[in-house]
């Protein structure tokens, strides 16, 4: 896929896996990595961004395994930001699909 | 890569950083590298999939420049932010730099006219010192029209140049998060 595309959406991404519960960032980077293509390594710029914005704060937590876990926690203002996101990406979608869908279609 | 020469190179690269922003950062990358390494993955796998620590730097030196520019606006922090921005890859270079370079000769041509008009009655004055012949009253009336126009046009400009930059700085935030997230492995 292209990649200044995949940019944007990695954004929702993110936001989506922390509504259902907290992540700490190794969770975050493998879940999203193992269905998409990414350099791992941006992912932290990107939570550190949203993190500035206020949609994420951060708390550290103990771990049976290894060093502490740093957890990153939507906030509020992030809730809303992702359903604003989610809104333009569901409209972006359904309009592409469509064409799609028109395309294959003229094909036939 | 290891895991040390891979912090040593993103340490590097994050020099201009504050101690305590850097500090958070790498223990970002040290979480990372530890937990992966629990799993039973090597220091080599977790540094590809990471992928160059110099790109990452990149990107998080572009926001620090950006946030500096919107805090203080000097032209100073201005350029060094416009730099990072196309420091992030040749479609930056474009565009970011065009509408920098446009927005740039617009403002110094504003202030050059405003100025330039509110000086005309100078140039009245030294043209009667030099040649005291030739002085005719609607030089010296128009000149001092031209003189008020041009106050005008400096003070419009001075709203003019604070409005441009906080636009600016608003579109290479947005140019930024758009780039930034870099997604290539190359």
């Amino acid at each position: 896929m292209n990649v200044q595309f995949k940019k944007g959406i990695l954004e929702i991404c993110v936001l989506v896996l922390l509504e259902k519960q907290d992540c700490y960032g190794y969770e975050l980077v493998q879940r999203i990595s193992d269905k998409i293509e990414i350099a791992e390594g941006s992912m932290y710029p990107l939570l550190r961004r949203l993190t500035k914005e206020g949609y994420f704060t951060t708390y550290l937590q103990e771990s049976s395994e290894g060093p502490s876990r740093k957890y990153y926690k939507l906030t509020d203002k992030g809730k809303d930001y992702l359903h604003e996101q989610m809104q333009e990406w569901k409209e972006f979608s359904n309009a592409v699909n469509q064409l799609i869908e028109e395309g294959v279609q003229n094909n036939d | 890569m290891t895991e040390k020469q891979f912090m040593d190179q993103l340490n590097a690269s994050l020099k201009k950083l504050s101690t305590e922003e850097k500090q958070d950062i790498l223990q970002d990358y040290q979480e990372h590298f530890a937990i992966g390494k629990a799993e039973g993955k090597t220091e080599e796998q977790i540094a590809d999939a990471l992928g160059s620590p110099n790109k990452i730097a990149r990107e998080l030196l572009a926001m620090y420049h950006l946030e500096k520019a919107e805090t203080n606006v000097t032209a100073g922090n201005m350029f060094r932010a416009v730099w990072a921005g196309i420091g992030l890859g040749f479609f930056n270079l474009i565009i970011v730099l065009g509408p920098f370079i446009a927005l740039l000769a617009v403002v110094a041509a504003g202030w050059v006219i405003g100025l330039a008009f509110s000086l005309s009655p100078l140039l009245v004055l030294i043209n009667v010192v030099i040649y005291p012949g030739s002085f005719v009253l609607f030089d010296l009336f128009a000149s001092i029209a031209l003189c008020g126009l041009g106050l005008l046009i400096t003070i419009g400009m001075y709203h003019l140049t604070n409005i441009l930059t906080r636009g600016f700085i608003r579109y290479l935030k947005l140019n930024t998060s758009l780039v930034k997230g870099g997604l290539t492995n190359d």
